[in-house]
């Protein structure tokens, strides 16, 4: 075809911003990186009723940020029926090609693939995790004949982002086995992962804390000792982006771990801090830092590093596993705790994203 | 849990078990941009696949910028291990959970002194209280606590084996002296139920089979189950083979598959070949017992948390004293219907002394029913006598009246005076038709 050159035609500018990708599309952003998720409804909602999406794919995306933004505010059924109403993902009406003036020369499915994982997800929400399994293990083979018909037409960029979505929808399934304690296929799958060469320090370390979870401490040990070999020859392949600083951290967190599950609290608490040294934010490290302190009998001190994260560094530190470890710990350290939590409460009502459980409060 | 009297005290026990913490899991919606922005083949297009990546790049730095005050990480994938929501992150034992004999109890225990006023010279005591027992687990007697201020607190960690089943109660008293100058007693109780976490059953002949059942609501990961085997017995262990061999994966690791019991009824079996330690041994066998060994059993739960019980001695099956033994030496590959075959057999006498003559016929016994597989001429066999310590080798004719998988069964050895040596175990035989 006789047509501009792919990378410089200012004329046809569909990718200079995000605005040029959806209608307003900077916006809906930029509300769903504060967590306003019902600001997202709202606009969503009105953009609907102004009749402001022109396009298809408009359509799409604002359906994707209004699904996403109901189950982030844990409106799991209202999400479900929402995509629901899409009927089928891989109807033709959903096709770039079927729209041959608004998309010219652009053929393939227009569905943002978060919608499909929102759809395998949400299952589990309700209460259903055999269909959400089923759904992420038939999202899995979907991927797979994605790859393969990609593959016949070399289309490099695409493959990689759909590898890159294979590997997301097997995390995702180990996460969920996991949390039903289906221990031996999680080890199954990662292994799977790592002998087709996929070497994410960070999902060995994952592997370590799975083995160290069931009990296999030595096998955590192994694991573990093979992510510092890596870091110390510098191996860090495109898998993970990890900075040096956050690889730096993760060995010390791993050895943490094994300091912790030997009772060797102080030890733990020294690896921990040489991580906060390094880097602040390192929410992970604080969290379980607190908890070795309390381990050592210092209740006040635990306290402490969690209120101290929070103030600090709120955008990182506010999360619920956080908080129900802190209200714990004041539960255990007031007679009259009650008054304590609503302070804390009100502080992460002012803060917090709409999201944000405020339930593991217990207050 | 707790009970505290009525009464006004300036002190008040809090207490909270601490096993070891669990790692946190919840697989959240968090999503990579180029998922969200744009139609899931749009990188099929060139002009796509050029221009996108540096866009959706930007997105993901800005959210990783944590000076810029977003909760990015709330709605983006950072890292695509992101997606497990298994971060590491612990979280502290949410309830006081179940726990079983073998394993440690470990409870931190803070007495807070919620009234306005100092307490001094504060005596505090914890306390394991069982059944049958009471277990001091701390005790400032010696050492008394000095003062604890007007919204203060002391702090203490005990830890104790459990190794009693049934109700134990934590008893918590401090003995102080309020801001009057009164000396109080504050006791507290606070309640628990030990249970048992496995039952082992047992199988034998010279094989021990124990099968090992999870009454727990965890998983247990087995880390020892070793049989120790009572003086005059050695053991070893038998195991099937591997069905996924140990792994050899592109750095040279091996790896080997954890044992787990499932929770709530799982079941693990293993299995021992038994040994007399020396063939004299045979003799020290007493008539009746006959006590195999222990099982030591070690296991660990969440986060390598230990536990371990031993069972009581193992009986194999009282060793009955023959003192005559028929066995069948050797049966015809070939058996047809209605026609005779012989089978080889063997009389043992165990006794010092002289034994017999026998008789060797098939009993009629009515519990077995018709029988299908009957002696082939005169019904009763008469065989010589047979020395001390000495056998003595004979064939019988059988007949087989039926197709099939069919059993010798009933066939006895007595002496003339109706007295019953012994039954031979019954056999399976096949019979085909000419």
């Amino acid at each position: 075809m006789d047509g501009p050159s792919p990378t410089t035609d200012p004329l046809r500018n569909e990718f200079g911003s995000l605005n040029d990708l959806a209608h307003e599309l900077a916006s809906l952003q930029d509300l769903a990186l504060r967590g306003s998720w019902r600001s997202i409804l709202d606009k969503v909602s009105r953009a609907r009723s102004l009749d402001l999406l022109s396009k298809p794919h408009d359509h799409l995306i604002y359906l994707s940020y209004n699904v996403l933004a109901l189950t982030k505010l844990r409106r799991f059924t209202d999400a479900s029926a929402e995509i629901d109403s899409l009927h089928d993902f891989n109807s033709h009406q959903y096709k770039y090609e079927s729209y041959p003036q608004l998309y010219p020369s652009r053929s393939g499915s227009m569905v943002p693939f978060s919608l499909r994982f929102i759809h395998a997800q949400l299952p589990f929400k309700l209460e259903n995790r055999q269909e959400g399994l089923d759904r992420f293990y038939l999202l899995l083979s979907f991927i797979r004949q994605k790859i393969k018909e990609k593959g016949s037409n070399s289309f490099q960029e695409s493959i990689k982002i759909w590898r890159k979505r294979e590997n997301f929808v097997l995390h995702c399934l180990i996460g969920h086995h996991l949390g039903a304690k289906d221990f031996i296929v999680c080890l199954d799958l990662i292994r799977d992962l790592i002998d087709h060469d996929y070497l994410d320090p960070v999902l060995i370390s994952k592997l370590g804390y799975i083995q160290m979870q069931v009990g296999d401490i030595e096998g955590a040990k192994g694991s573990f000792h093979r992510v510092e070999t890596m870091f110390n020859e510098g191996k860090n392949d495109g898998y993970s982006s990890l900075s040096e600083v956050e690889f730096r951290n993760l060995v010390n967190r791993n050895k943490a771990l094994i300091y912790l599950v030997g009772k060797d609290y102080v030890s733990a608490v020294r690896e921990y801090e040489e991580c906060i040294e390094r880097d602040h934010t390192d929410v992970v490290a604080v969290n379980n830092k607190a908890l070795c302190l309390m381990y050592l009998r210092d209740l006040s001190d635990s306290i402490k590093v969690l209120e101290n994260s929070l103030e600090r560094v709120p955008t990182v530190a506010l999360n619920e596993t956080l908080v129900i470890n802190l209200c714990s710990m004041y539960e255990l350290a007031h007679v009259n705790h009650s008054e304590i939590k609503r302070t804390l409460s009100n502080w992460i009502a002012g803060v917090a994203p709409d999201d944000f459980d405020a339930s593991c409060t217990r207050a | 849990m707790s009970t505290a009297p009525q009464g006004t005290h300036s002190l008040a026990f809090r207490v909270m078990r601490l096993c070891k913490p669990s790692f946190h899991v919840d697989p959240p919606f968090r999503i990579d941009p180029a998922d969200l922005f744009v139609g899931e083949d749009i990188f099929d297009d060139p002009l796509a696949a050029a221009n996108l990546p540096p866009i959706l790049s930007t997105q993901l730095s800005k959210s990783m910028d944590s000076s810029d005050l977003t909760y990015g990480n709330r709605f983006l994938l950072q890292h695509p291990s992101d997606a497990m929501g298994f971060s590491g992150l612990l979280l502290l034992p949410q309830s006081f959970g179940a726990i079983y004999l073998g394993e440690t109890f470990c409870s931190y225990i803070s007495i807070n002194n919620n009234s306005n006023f100092e307490v001094r010279d504060i005596i505090i005591k914890a306390e394991i209280q069982t059944e049958r027992q009471r277990i001091l687990l701390l005790d400032t007697t010696k050492s008394p606590v000095e003062s604890i201020r007007a919204g203060g607190r002391y702090d203490f960690i005990v830890e104790h084996d459990v190794k009693e089943l049934g109700a134990h109660t934590l008893v918590c008293t401090a003995l102080y002296n309020d801001s009057d100058g009164e000396r109080k007693y504050l006791p507290q109780f606070f309640k628990f139920v030990v249970a048992n976490p496995l039952s082992v059953r047992t199988k034998e002949i010279t094989y021990l089979e124990a099968c090992i059942e999870n009454h727990t609501k965890t998983n247990l990961y087995m880390d020892q189950v070793e049989f120790e085997p009572a003086p005059h017995w050695s053991a070893t262990v038998l195991k099937a083979d591997e069905l996924h061999p140990a792994y050899n994966s592109s750095t040279g690791e091996v790896f080997k598959p954890p044992i787990l019991i499932r929770s709530g009824g799982g079941i693990q079996n293993y299995l021992y070949q038994l040994k007399l330690a020396s063939p004299d041994s045979a003799q020290m066998k007493v008539e009746g017992t006959n006590i195999l060994g222990k099982l030591q059993i070690t296991w660990r739960t969440n986060l390598g948390e230990l536990g371990r019980l031993q069972t009581q001695q193992i009986l194999g099956t009282p060793i009955s004293h023959k003192e005559v033994e028929l066995q069948i030496l050797e049966i015809p590959s070939l058996i047809n219907l209605d026609k005779s075959f012989s089978v080889h057999l063997n009389l043992t006498n165990h006794t010092d002394r002289e034994l017999g003559p026998f008789e060797v016929r098939l009993s009629q016994d009515s519990v077995h029913g018709e029988k299908n597989v009957m002696i082939n001429g005169l019904q009763t066999m008469v065989l010589p006598q047979v020395g001390a310590f000495a056998s003595s080798d004979f064939h019988l004719n059988l007949i087989a009246t039926k197709l099939g998988v069919q059993k010798i069964s009933g066939i006895t050895v007595s002496d003339t005076r109706e007295k019953t040596f012994d039954l031979l175990p019954d056999v399976e035989i096949f019979v085909e038709s000419d």
